[in-house]
């Protein structure tokens, strides 16, 4: 009996072992689609040859308005590579254009606590900075939320973005929008 | 017995190194045996999956259903109107997969999507609700991406239709029901400008000219807030603030819905007068560019339109709805306008003009 047991057990291992073997080897080295953050990072860009840097960057496009408050625009950053480029992004977000030309939507003391990504939703979760000191104004929120959606859906494995405030679902950020639901990206608010 | 253990668990350590290749060497050959048994080298429709879309900034909803296709295909859609109103959409060269079953929805978009082998082509077809143009779907597709491990992808998006207009309008504001919301209020002063205006206070402020002018107009106007006041009451939620504001629209059972606000950016230059619709009646964005024209010849600011927004209380409001967003309190000037009688009077008038050109356009709808 007990070597039975004892088969059966290194049978079930052995076959752990083959799934964990094939997943690894699948086309491309593709790591496992569970974790969107890992597979983010496979998006990455090796900067000069592949092979003699030992440093690899990646790519994170992230939105900032213009002066007018009337749109959005993209700004490209390198960074080098990791395991959670969308919580980088979001920091970039954060920190601001780097062009005097554009003007950063986030307000000030925002903090992203925690994202996770189920089904194509991102949950992107803030500090209660995001409404306490957003300025209020229409102008204002709809470039906060386009900003914010914006920069997450440019991931591919992101579709939707559900934006919470100390891990609760936020109604609105400044009594304008309606952020209850998990919300698409928009493509009209980018200067073309 | 131990050896015979490790000797197992060696083998089958051993195959799944080497059941790579194996099944990498098997893959090519195996696929022309799966075509031959369906009689061509069709590709496969190997997954569906759908979600409903809210464009973030205009709350345009709509429903996207996303095939995934063993290689690149050509795929079109046709609507057809009788005896009910269907889309079919025709992906070349494919057949359903084993685990692409048919789809019930709840008939907001889509009531129904069926697969069926058609010849050499799979046919997707849609059960609308309600009859569509050619504007309000879209058929296309996507290249395989390795990187992001996707698939070819066939996309097939349907716009949420707009229910049928149930609104007839007659020319004039006498006798209209209006419900003027002046936004914030209370504990919320919303925005502030640089010489510490409140947002909350414009908004009352025109709103109670507004309410004078439609009286004398023979309209009745309901005010979701006299003074300065939350409109649900104190420790209210936004929601329950939110939803208080729509709910007197939608209790009154008013013809339209209007809320005044004041604008605000972090850049101090940034200007101008900006009305905002949420498109749910066939009314809204005629309501929106009456105001906005009337708003523009009155305060004379920059013209910044109107723009459809994904905002609560003129999604939520039954009936057509508009937010005007008369100046900036953020930028210096502006805020010195929105301050003045003289100024508030004007943009009140423009609303009321654009109001009454309002009926005035719908009412020839009829």
């Amino acid at each position: 009996m007990k070597t039975s047991r004892l088969i059966i057990m290194a049978v079930l291992m052995a076959i752990v072992f083959m799934i964990a073997g094939c997943d690894n080897a699948a086309p491309g080295n593709q790591p496992t689609p569970a974790n969107p953050e890992n597979k983010l990072a496979d998006k990455s860009q090796p900067s000069g040859s592949a092979t003699a840097e030992p440093e690899r960057t990646m790519q994170l496009v992230v939105y900032h308005a213009t002066k007018d408050a009337m749109y959005l625009v993209p700004e490209m950053h390198k960074v080098p590579v990791n395991s959670h480029p969308a919580r980088t992004a979001i920091e970039l977000l954060q920190a601001g254009p780097q062009n005097p030309e554009f003007v950063g939507v986030m307000p000030a003391g925002t903090q992203m606590k925690n994202i996770t990504v189920k089904d194509h939703i991102a949950y992107v979760d803030f500090n209660d900075k995001l409404i306490k000191k957003n300025g209020g104004g229409s102008a204002s929120e709809i470039l906060l939320v386009g900003a914010i959606v914006n920069t997450l859906t440019e991931f591919p494995d992101i579709e939707q973005v559900q934006i919470l405030v100390n891990g609760k679902k936020i109604e609105t950020i400044s009594g304008h929008m309606d952020t209850s639901e998990p919300l698409s990206r928009s493509e009209k608010i980018i200067k073309k | 017995m131990r050896k015979i253990v490790l000797l197992l668990l060696l083998t089958l350590f051993g195959v799944s190194w080497l059941g790579i290749d194996a099944a990498a060497a098997a893959m090519p050959s195996a696929k022309p045996a799966v075509g031959q048994a369906v009689g061509s080298k069709n590709l496969e429709l190997s997954q569906v999956r759908w979600a409903n879309h809210t464009e973030a900034l205009t709350g345009a909803a709509k429903l996207r259903l996303v095939m995934d296709v063993s290689g690149p295909v050509k795929a079109s859609g046709v609507v057809i109107n009788a005896p009910t109103p269907r889309l079919v959409v025709t992906v070349t060269g494919t057949t359903p997969g084993k685990g692409v079953a048919d789809l019930t929805f709840d008939g907001q978009v889509v009531e129904k999507v069926s697969f069926d082998i058609s010849g050499t082509d799979t046919k997707v077809t849609f059960d609308l609700p309600l009859k569509v143009e050619a504007s309000d779907y879209k058929v296309f597709t996507l290249p395989s991406d390795a990187k992001a491990n996707k698939p070819f992808r066939v996309v097939v998006d349907i716009n949420k239709p707009l229910p049928l207009p149930d609104f007839s309008f007659t020319a004039g504001l006498k006798n209209k029901v209006i419900v003027i919301d002046p936004g914030h209020g209370g504990s919320d002063s919303g925005a502030i400008g640089p010489s510490r205006y409140q947002e909350k206070t414009v908004t009352l402020a025109v709103a109670q000219n507004v309410q004078d002018l439609l009286e004398k107009a023979g309209a009745k106007v309901i005010m979701t807030r006299q003074d300065d006041r939350d409109v649900f009451g104190s420790n209210a939620t936004d929601v329950e603030e939110l939803k208080a504001r729509s709910s007197v629209g939608n209790n009154y059972k008013a013809d339209i819905f209007l809320s005044i606000h004041a604008d605000s950016f972090s850049n101090p230059a940034a200007g101008g007068t900006t009305t905002y619709y949420y498109q749910k009646t066939l009314y809204d964005s005629m309501m929106a560019e009456a105001l906005q024209t009337s708003l523009i010849e009155a305060g004379n600011l920059q013209d910044r339109g109107a723009r459809t927004a994904n905002f609560y209380v003129i999604k939520r409001t039954q009936m057509p709805a508009a937010l005007v967003e008369l100046a900036f309190i953020s930028n210096p000037n502006e805020e010195k306008l929105l301050s003045s009688p003289g100024f508030q009077q004007k943009m009140s008038l423009g609303i009321v003009r654009g109001l009454e050109r309002f009926f005035d356009q719908a009412a020839k709808l009829n």
